[in-house]
């Protein structure tokens, strides 16, 4: 169109350049959007429905700081605080011990309480303070307990149930949690006095490189959503172009056709805030019954901040216009009713490669942080990940436009897909951008996790193969004592116990020059089979006696032998305080024969030294002050083996404290931060997913009678299914290069502020697989409407 | 009863949308190199006879013949390989592959049956040569007019020496020049290869280049008036 054309075009409508006209072209929009009749409407719930799901994910983002106050604070309200100093006895008082435990993975927080008076206080959501043998619980602990799952439970936590934790005693609706009362607590059991619940516990500040990691992690989570927003708006343009330009015709000018689009696309976007927010609501309402990777919130919890509310309420539709405004400006409306792409102009890549790079850039200025300090700003590594992120974005359509304009020849599927790329690679690109950039954060978080990771998790030193559960026998008779392990050797799919009793021994007689006390070690006695879990003892038979050496080296073996030696007399019942025999002297003789061998890390990582005995040399009843150990081996063949040994342990007492053993553990922070991650993306990679199958739909919708045409040529299925999935694969496979240089680039970078230098490729590509694994999944949920559509049914219209 | 020599031959088809005949018992059949043109009024079922016609649409009920092969007996596989090798269409207003250029547009049956790129390609610029649109081989359909087009479509038809070319209102976008030259070309091009036509057209100036008319009304085919 010439210049005299445009200027005429453009007077003949006598636009009005005042907001009366921008109001009355909106209005048109809007008119369009409700009156379009079965397209228009088709459009309008396409926008929509996907504006409301990316609405949906965006005001849960904005109640993420409610959820962690709520928590917080309801976790701050139930805290029993054991002070410095003991609390009086009063009415107003009672006994508290902590008796949680764990039921097929999942941990039970549990507590035995003691009121001493009828004003004691009751934990948060709790009515009334149950009586003796008696309990409240968690609502999702109530169902447990009373399902056919919960058999193994309700044998441990034999209380009668008589009530539940309210909202305000607990994290979740999902958590397990009980109150029992107990009138057996007493002071050794380690229970303690408390006047009230709750405490202000100062949250503790999060290490600046985990504060990097929650601030990238929302950028690349948030940008798909925001990425699919925007193709959401753009769903059946070019039928509403084709609209547009039946407006041209009677005399609209461009503004106004302009204008008209972006009313159409308001109401669009208008109604997927509504819907969203309605959406959002009902999810809300249903969200306590959900638990993602241990995750479950109040619907309470689930509250926008007002803020961030606001803000969504705003920028979705503005974002709707401006999306709606700049896709407009790459179409030519012609009255004639046709649309053509902009004047086939190229892509420059001159504006769009500094993007990257400023990001970078950013990165780098904030200088580098580390787990022991370090200042993060927030905006510096907010703002260059999104450059470097929108840097891949914004790169996509001109890579795909350079590299598919080299392609020539090929087969008819592979020549099909090529020359619609060439015609129109927007579109494509667009397609791929949220898993361009879902790939590029994910790859960037990878690296970055990897790489911190060490700070966050601890060896623990615990060898699970060797045995599962360590448990501290409450009892320092040593008859009782013997009656337990007895009870965990019988325990159902228990295959041995690894059984010692501890106590002391030391050289008798007066302390020597340059001596604060006698010399002493440790006597442990258990059978050969246990005592070889803790030291090499080689051949072993009852009767036997070790010298242990610490192999570790931290104990002097010279120390070690002034009173651990072959034939050395000891002293069995030294009082640790006086240095003298607690009654008359238990004196015990190492037997000569005994051998000296060097220790070995137990199960539960730990090394023990000094004197080993086996029962039959000698009597442990002759020990002062027996402490006792258990590591239980359970058979992998018994599923829930753990679980009787905690059963086993509850019936000695409630208050045993039986531990898993595991050879990693890992800081809590980092690990919420992970499992929130991993919440977070499988959303967005699912709201990825669906926007790519409605492009890929609607695409296939608009080339609806073309299809049929090429279906009466004779043209096969499988050439039409492959020329689809190269259209796909081709835009996806430089999606995923470029998502796999900006990952690297920005995780590099994030390693540098970090000061980390490790750098894990083999992390890469299990996120470049899970890209083009969705990618597949789209294209093969595209395969059934695409055959549908290959129908003759189109040609109908001819 | 088949008329003796005849290429295609359908008896008593049968075809509904929905609950609307399109068909009611509509014979036809075609000769050899025969020009014959498919008349009637808007929505009379015209189209649907010549999708029936060329395997496109299987019929509810009746036959269509082939030679010595029965279509409506046909697999949808076999259908589809009988229209690459056998037939060849002109649409309204064209339809070519909007991504392809001219060139590779009348490329593209030949390619579908198999013939390399190269070998279709130099077939194709002969055909757009012929049709006089070779000047826009390089374009693609965007990029050219209306008749021009239409031209590259009857090019895209012709170009696999097809027994039987099926146009459906083959000038309906066209205005009367364009139209009449792009008959003139179709019929010629068809004459010369010995192709059979079927021209489903509403126009009696477009139906004046037949060898006979056959008029479609409520779903069934009457024998018409020669036009030539």
């Amino acid at each position: 169109m010439s210049a005299h054309e445009e200027r005429a075009a453009n007077q003949g409508s006598g636009p009005d350049p005042g907001r009366a006209s921008w109001a009355r072209d909106l209005a048109m929009g809007l008119r369009f959007a409700v009156g379009g009749g079965r397209e228009g409407w088709i459009r309008t719930a396409l926008t929509a429905v996907g504006v409301g799901l990316g609405v949906v994910l965006l005001l849960g983002a904005a109640s993420i700081p409610h959820i962690l106050e709520s928590r917080q604070a309801r976790g701050d309200a139930r805290v029993a605080v054991n002070g410095d100093r003991p609390v009086k006895r009063s009415s107003a008082t009672l006994r508290y011990a902590d008796a949680g435990t764990s039921f097929h993975g999942d941990p039970v927080r549990g507590a035995l309480l003691r009121p001493d008076g009828p004003d004691a206080p009751a934990p948060p959501g709790v009515h009334e303070l149950p009586h003796h043998g008696e309990m409240v619980v968690s609502p999702a602990l109530k169902e447990l307990l009373a399902s056919p799952e919960g058999t193994l439970l309700r044998e441990r936590l034999r209380f009668k149930a008589v009530g539940t934790i309210a909202e305000p005693g607990l994290a979740g609706p999902g958590e397990l949690a009980y109150y029992a009362v107990s009138d057996r607590l007493a002071g050794e059991d380690g229970s303690f006095r408390i006047a009230g619940f709750g405490s202000r516990i100062p949250p503790r500040e999060l290490p600046p490189t985990l504060l990097v990691l929650i601030i990238v992690a929302c950028v690349v989570l948030l940008m798909p959503v925001a990425l699919f927003i925007a193709t959401a708006v753009r769903f059946g343009g070019e039928r509403r172009d084709r609209r547009l330009a039946a407006l041209r015709l009677i005399g609209a000018d461009r503004r106004t056709v302009r204008r008209t689009a972006a009313g159409e696309a308001l109401f669009g976007a208008v109604c997927g805030l509504l819907l969203g927010t309605v959406l959002f609501l009902a999810v809300r309402q249903g969200i306590g019954s959900v638990t993602v990777w241990d995750v479950n919130a109040f619907p309470g919890d689930v509250t926008p901040s007002p803020a961030l509310a606001a803000l969504v309420a705003v920028a979705v539709p503005l974002c709707a216009v401006g999306v709606t405004l700049v896709a407009l400006r790459g179409v030519v409306i012609e009255p004639l009713g046709v649309v053509r792409s902009g004047a086939g102009r190229r892509r420059r890549v001159w504006w769009r490669l500094p993007l990257p790079v400023a990001g970078i850039a950013l990165l780098l200025a904030n200088g580098q942080v580390g787990t022991g300090g370090g200042t993060v700003d927030p905006y510096l590594i907010a703002g260059g990940a999104v450059l470097v992120l929108l840097g891949a974005v914004t790169l996509l359509p001109w890579a795909v436009e350079a590299v598919v304009g080299r392609f020539r020849g090929g087969p008819v599927p592979w020549q099909l897909a090529t020359r619609r790329l060439q015609l129109s690679s927007g579109p494509a690109a667009r397609a791929v951008s949220g898993i361009t950039v879902a790939v590029a954060g994910a790859i960037a978080l990878q690296l970055f996790f990897s790489a911190i990771q060490g700070d966050f998790m601890k060896v623990t030193g615990q060898d699970p193969h060797r045995a599962q559960q360590d448990v501290t026998l409450p009892s320092h008779d040593v008859a009782t004592i013997r009656e337990m392990v007895a009870r965990f050797r019988t325990t159902k799919g228990v295959r041995g116990v690894i059984a010692t009793i501890e106590s002391t021994a030391s050289r008798p007689g007066p302390v020597r020059r340059g001596e604060d006390f006698p010399p002493s070690t440790q006597v442990t006695v258990g059978d050969c089979a246990s005592l070889g879990e803790l030291a090499h003892t080689g051949p072993c038979k009852d009767g036997d006696v070790f010298v242990v050496k610490d192999s570790t080296g931290m104990v002097d073996t010279g120390y070690l032998f002034k009173t651990a030696r072959p034939g050395a007399r000891v002293l069995l019942n030294q009082d640790i305080r006086t240095g003298k025999p607690d009654g008359a002297p238990r004196t015990w003789t190492v037997p000569r024969t005994a051998r000296v061998v060097g220790s070995r890390k137990d199960p539960s990582g730990q090394t023990a030294f000094g004197i080993f005995a086996t029962p039959g040399a000698l009597d442990t009843a002759a020990l002062a002050d027996p402490r006792a150990r258990a590591m239980v081996r359970t058979d992998p063949a018994v599923a829930d083996a753990a679980e009787y040994v905690r059963n086993t342990a509850a019936r000695i007492d409630p208050l045993m404290d039986v531990r898993t053993l595991q050879n990693l553990e890992r800081d809590k922070q980092f690990g919420s931060v992970r499992t929130g991650l991993l919440v977070a993306s499988t959303a967005t990679l699912a709201l990825i997913a669906a926007g790519m199958l409605v492009t890929t739909l609607e695409q296939l919708r608009e080339r609806r009678r073309l299809l049929s045409v090429l279906v009466a040529f004779g043209t096969r299925r499988a050439t039409l299914g492959w020329s689809v999935l190269w259209q796909t694969a081709v835009p996806v496979a430089l999606g995923l290069a470029l998502a796999l240089a900006a990952g690297a680039g920005l995780g590099l970078a994030l390693l540098r502020t970090a000061g980390k230098d490790i750098f894990d490729w083999s992390v890469i590509w299990p996120m470049v697989g899970g890209g083009a694994g969705l990618v597949a999944v789209v294209t093969l949920l595209s395969l059934p409407p695409l055959w549908r559509l290959m129908r003759p049914d189109g040609l109908r219209t001819e | 009863m088949i008329p003796a020599g005849s290429l295609l031959h359908a008896v008593a088809l049968h075809k509904a949308y929905g609950r609307t005949p399109a068909l009611d018992g509509a014979d036809f059949s075609l000769h050899p190199g025969e020009v014959v043109a498919v008349m009637g009024p808007s929505g009379s079922g015209k189209s649907t006879l010549l999708h029936c016609l060329a395997g496109i649409i299987a019929p509810d009920s009746g036959t269509v013949r082939y030679g010595d092969r029965e279509l409506t007996a046909m697999s949808d596989a076999e259908r589809s390989a009988l229209r690459r090798a056998d037939f060849g269409f002109v649409f309204q207003f064209g339809q070519l592959v909007p991504e392809l250029t001219a060139l590779e547009n009348v490329a593209l049956p030949l390619r579908l049956n198999g013939t390399r790129r190269r070998d279709a390609e130099r077939q194709a610029r002969e055909w757009l040569e012929r049709l006089e649109v070779d000047t826009v081989a390089d374009r693609r359909p965007g990029e050219v007019s209306g008749g021009q087009g239409q031209r590259v479509a009857v090019a895209r038809a012709l170009a696999g020496r097809p027994r039987v070319v099926f146009a459906d209102e083959p000038t309906g976008a066209l205005d009367s020049l364009n139209g009449e030259r792009v008959m003139s070309l179709l019929t010629d091009a068809a004459r010369d290869t010995r192709a059979a036509v079927v021209l489903v057209t509403h126009e009696a100036r477009v139906a004046a280049y037949s060898d006979r008319e056959v008029v479609v009304r409520d779903g069934i085919a009457r024998e018409g008036v020669a036009a030539v």
